[in-house]
């Protein structure tokens, strides 16, 4: 078959399986809710994979238009060049396996059907914000994929003691993505106005032609990013991220590390054309340094999370501060390279956070656990690849992927590349520490707890398999010397063959290496004698002081959130109920009524009935318009 | 003229069909009108600009020509008026007052007049068929609400009153220049700035009043809240949507000269009330209150929209009415559905619903969703184009519309989960009635089709729209 009904195909499957699942599912038993969610998933891929080797040239797909008006029209149109069928690859390749994964870890769960919709058509909006040819088409995805994470975050919405929680937890992240997608809103519209087309390629092939302002330019991109700000959780819309781990933890491998925190990413590299421009080499310098501020702030407050889940979606903001840095410093396929090796391991560290939890019976307080290796051996393997890998040890894909973004901050400029190399060396202590406090010493946990420990089925444990081959050999896929991936990407993806590419000489690049493996090592050696050999362990909450506790209270962003917009909005609104409503506008209105009233009353007393009072209000008629005409003459 | 027969005739006939039947007799009445108005869309030509012209007068000494007719606006009210009258009969229909005459009855008489509001192609006849949907609006609400109803209905009667005055007014001064009450001799009159600005002023009142704009929506939450269910849902979906409408076909159209007046601050009094009703509607306790301030907030967009008086935002401008209308009567049938279950409506005293009645859980969570625009709802492309229009005519305003999107996620999930989420604080809540279903399920099912397909609108009122905006602007050029 051809692409062209290829593409189509890989976007209805998901849906119809969500479609089935939400109509019948519940009728359904178990086992075949979850397969059909699962299978939907695994051919997509496959389609997905022919695709990607059928693909030559980029194929525009047009369904059908949406909206046709006299000024402008919107077309559902899709667009498959090489880095829409990469992204898409990623997202069905990696969604098929946590499907899979979840497969057991939901089944015990009441809302299973329900699940796998939402999951399902998470994918599929997904799909619709990579494949879409043009803007309104990702924000059709991008809300879409809001939604869905807002369901899978409050999933367990009424569970006894977390229920609300749970809830607050999933509106909190659908509020701070919606000022992000106000900001791409925005965005869109000022590209509208300026292109008249929200079609990625006419927008690019009108770029020069018509050379808009520089003004407009910076306006333009300052605005997308602001919408990435909100789904990719960089500073200051953040804060939600590490909240969202109230879903279930299959839904934070796939949505909160590997598919939706990369919209933002894929929606500034989709426009790299507008952020090449001259205008935007502000937005460029704000991407950066956002991006860094990020990777350090998440970074710092991840050393003292004692939730085994809070530390790796903290480091998620961390590594996607990373890939921002690379963004603003215009690395286009680095960042990508980063976002497919990160969606790898972090998918295999989630899903091994959730076989961990899931032998804990629940728990996810690593103090609880300890000398975990022996109960589940493979769940202890994979994580420990993927602890490596996400720490940059040498030849594992994130030191290939990590390596590539910090050759470019080194050639951009020293600062940036000594506090990116800090950051990275930050991850690997704080990952090392919870490999360490997890997997090492004793077990801390309640004799019940201890008497429930068991590996996890092959269901999930295949899943961590593969993901950790793949994080093993991942790095492979833009090894220096061969850069297939840099290649690949700059084949048809428009505007990306524009961007020069970077070449490093072989010393610096050893040079580069050489510094990143000692930095990893290091930690690595530093956590195994402070947590292994030294048997620490994380205190309590009170008994933390200085520098530990700001990090233990994630550097107290959501209290001043609090006191900063929060609780003055709902100030204001019980202000303007009180004040402006009750108190102002009501009485108006009432006093407008009663002025009449009482001027129905004054009117009235004239009204005495009596003919001598009505003869003197007459004759003083007549004496006044007399006066009155005299006056006049 | 069928078209307003079937509904008079059932308000008749509900006077003297046994109790018992009355039920099913009005589901009868409803299907019927919806029956009916669909053969008119299907024989509707959509190509054409002309008033498919279904009654008029001869000619008469006071110019009344008593014109009724519709285009492709008209007959998109017109679908609006009798689907939402049906899901309103729907939602009714396991309540006390389905079996009540006089209920019934008024439900069919309201209907009749806002057909009659939407056919109206002469100034007085849409002012007298105005002023009839006031009577049984105000019996339903006033012989079946809540106990302390009177006050706050005295306001609203007295307060719509006025606005209607001054809109009779404003039609008897632009009369006086033409031959008739005709719209299209209306729409020929040429008027003088100062006399245009008080005509506009006039009917604009009339309209800022029943939308309600701010600042003159202080009778709205008080009335909302105390009137029956059907009450509200008719006020909301229906009552507003004539004077949204009446701006599109009078008030512009017949005092164009006004309109760069009054633009900058109907838009400017839009847009206050979408932040400041969105704002208030986040700390609203009373359920049926907060809907009814979140819809202040979303009509204020959709008005702002209209008088940017171009092809775009009225298009736009009607898919969010008929969008409002749906996720008005969805919202207030949740409501009521809660309050007849557990005895109140407080969010503070709720929670914990979604475990114990799952269909119920699905239809509220799927309208909240649909309340926030998402994807695939028809507030989707209405808000996006809304909010596209303003940001074209400034972009301050464009974003400070677009903050719709942050306040209405916020109040709108806020007032479901606090309401179905989190432990079940009661043991039992009966799951939703097959009536209730369906009307969830109706609801849904075209805000989902409108949310896919909004072309079909944008094809059958665009012809029409563009006839109004011809006429308007040859005129507003003599």
């Amino acid at each position: 078959m051809k692409i062209e009904q290829l593409v189509p195909l890989i976007l209805l499957l998901p849906l119809l399986g969500g479609l089935i699942n939400g109509v019948l599912g519940k009728k359904l038993p178990k086992k075949v809710v979850g397969s059909l969610a699962t299978a939907v998933m695994f051919i997509a891929f496959g389609i997905a994979l022919n695709v990607f080797f059928q693909l030559h040239d980029s194929v525009r797909i047009d369904l059908f238009t949406i909206i046709r008006l006299d000024s402008f029209s919107l077309n559902a149109r899709f667009l498959v060049d090489d880095l829409s069928i990469w992204m898409t690859l990623i997202v069905t390749g990696i969604g098929s396996l946590i499907h899979l994964f979840s497969m057991g870890y939901m089944s015990h769960d009441e809302g299973y059907y329900k699940f796998f919709t939402y999951l399902n058509l998470f994918i599929f909006a997904m799909l619709i914000l990579i494949l879409g040819s043009n803007y309104f088409m990702l924000f059709f995805g991008w809300e879409g994929v809001g939604i869905c994470s807002y369901l899978l975050i409050g999933f367990h919405y009424s569970d006894e003691k977390k229920g609300l929680l749970n809830s607050i937890a999933a509106r909190k992240a659908f509020v701070m993505n919606r000022i992000g997608d106000l900001g791409l809103l925005i965005g869109l519209f000022l590209i509208l106005s300026t292109f008249g087309t929200l079609e990625y390629n006419e927008v690019a092939a009108k770029l020069t032609e018509l050379s808009p302002s520089n003004w407009m330019l910076f306006g333009i991109t300052i605005c997308l990013f602001i919408g990435a700000t909100g789904k990719s959780a960089q500073i200051p819309l953040f804060t939600w991220l590490p909240d969202a781990m109230a879903g279930p933890t299959p839904v934070s491998a796939l949505i909160h590390a590997a598919t939706m925190v990369t919209a933002g990413i894929f929606l500034v590299v989709r426009s790299n054309f507008l952020f090449e421009t001259p205008g935007a080499q502000l937005t460029q310098d704000i991407m950066l340094y956002i991006g860094l501020a990020t990777s350090l702030v998440a970074a710092f407050i991840a050393m003292r999370q004692n939730d085994i889940k809070k530390v790796l979606a903290y480091s998620t903001v961390s590594q996607l501060g990373f890939i921002f840095v690379a963004l603003g410093m215009g690395a286009y396929t680095a960042a990508i390279f980063h976002v497919t090796t990160h969606a790898f391991f972090k998918a295999l560290l989630f899903l091994g956070s959730g076989s961990v939890i899931h032998a804990m019976s629940d728990e996810q307080d690593i103090r609880q656990m300890g000398g975990l290796k022996k109960f589940i051996p493979i769940t202890h393997l994979t994580f420990l690849i993927g602890t490596l890998a996400i720490s940059g040890f040498p030849l594992l894909s994130g030191f290939f992927s990590k390596d590539e973004i910090l050759a470019h901050a080194l050639h951009h400029n020293a600062f940036i590349y000594g506090a990116l190399a800090f950051s990275a060396l930050l991850t690997a202590i704080y990952m090392f520490r919870l490999y360490f406090v997890v997997f090492h010493g004793e077990f801390r946990g309640s004799d019940h707890v201890k008497s429930h420990l068991h590996e996890s089925p092959l269901n999930m444990t295949f899943p961590l398999i593969v993901l950790a081959v793949l994080s093993v050999v991942g790095g492979a896929l833009n090894i220096p010397g061969s850069h297939w991936f840099s290649h690949f990407l700059n084949h048809n993806v428009t505007g990306l063959d524009k961007v020069a590419e970077l070449h490093v000489d072989n010393s610096s690049l050893i040079t580069l290496m050489v510094t990143a493996s000692v930095l990893t090592i290091v930690a690595l050696i530093g956590a195994y004698s402070s947590y292994v050999m030294k048997k620490q362990l994380p205190v309590s909450d009170d008994k933390i002081t200085g520098w530990a506790k700001l990090s233990a209270n994630k550097l107290y962003f959501d209290e001043i959130y609090d006191v900063l917009f929060v609780k003055p909005i709902e100030l204001i609104s019980k202000l303007s109920h009180q004040l402006i409503e009750v108190l102002f506008l009501n009485n108006v209105v009432l006093g407008v009524a009663k002025s009449i009233g009482r001027t129905g009353d004054l009117v009235k007393k004239i009204q005495t009935g009596r003919t001598e009072w009505y003869l003197l209000w007459m004759v003083f008629g007549i004496i006044g318009l007399v006066v009155y005409y005299l006056v006049k003459i | 003229m069928i078209l307003l027969l079937i509904p008079s005739l059932f308000a008749l006939l509900t006077l003297v069909v046994p109790r018992n039947v009355i039920r099913v007799f009005a589901l009868v009445g409803g299907l019927a009108s919806l029956i009916y108005s669909c053969t008119l869309l299907c024989g509707f030509n959509q190509d054409t600009t002309q008033v498919v012209t279904l009654f008029q007068l001869g000619q008469n000494s006071i110019g009344f020509s008593g014109k009724m007719g519709y285009d492709g606006i008209g007959i998109f009210m017109v679908m609006l008026t009798n689907v939402i009258t049906l899901i309103i009969l729907l939602s009714n229909y396991n309540r006390e007052v389905s079996q009540n005459k006089l209920f019934t009855s008024m439900l069919f008489l309201m209907q009749a007049a806002l057909l009659g509001v939407f056919i109206s192609m002469d100034g007085l006849l849409f002012y007298i068929f105005w002023e009839i949907s006031l009577i049984p609006i105000f019996i339903i609400a006033l012989s079946f609400g809540e106990s302390d109803r009177k006050a706050a209905l005295t306001k609203f009667f007295i307060y719509t009153f006025v606005g209607s005055l001054a809109m009779l007014a404003s039609l008897i001064a632009i009369k006086s220049y033409a031959n008739s009450f005709a719209i299209e001799d209306l729409m020929a009159v040429e008027l003088s700035a100062k006399t245009a600005f008080w005509v506009f002023g006039g009917f604009f009142l009339a309209f800022a009043i029943k939308i309600p704009l701010f600042p003159f929506h202080t009778w709205q939450p008080n009335t909302y809240s105390k009137a029956p269910m059907a009450g509200t849902m008719l006020l909301s979906a229906l009552m507003l949507k004539m004077a949204l409408y009446g701006m599109i076909r009078w008030m512009v159209p017949l005092a164009p000269e006004a309109l760069n007046e009054f633009q900058f601050p109907i838009i400017v009094l839009g847009i206050f009330g979408v932040v400041y009703a969105g704002i208030i509607a986040i700390k609203q306790a009373d359920m049926k209150r907060l809907f009814a301030f979140a819809s202040i907030s979303h009509v204020g967009l959709i008005a702002a929209g209209i008088i940017l008086f171009d092809k775009d935002n009225i298009t736009a401008a009607l898919i969010q009415m008929f969008n409002h209308s749906l996720v008005a009567v969805g919202l207030f049938l949740a409501v009521d559905v809660i309050e007849r279950r557990m005895g109140t409506r407080t969010l503070g005293e709720l929670g914990g619903i979604a475990k114990l009645a799952p269909k119920f859980a699905f239809m509220f969570a799927a309208l909240s969703l649909a309340s926030v625009s998402v994807p695939f709802s028809s507030g989707f492309i209405g808000e996006f184009l809304l909010i596209k229009g303003l940001y074209s005519y400034s972009w301050v305003i464009g974003l400070i519309a677009g903050t719709t999107l942050v306040f209405g996620a916020v109040y709108t999930l806020r007032a479901y989960q606090l309401s179905m989420n989190g432990a079940p604080k009661i043991t039992s809540f009966e799951d939703l009635s097959w009536n209730e279903w369906i009307a969830f399920f109706i609801i849904m099912a075209i805000i989902v089709v409108i949310g896919v397909c909004p072309q079909m609108i944008i094809d059958l009122v665009g012809p029409s729209i563009d006839q109004l905006l011809e006429t308007y602007k040859t005129n507003s050029i003599i």
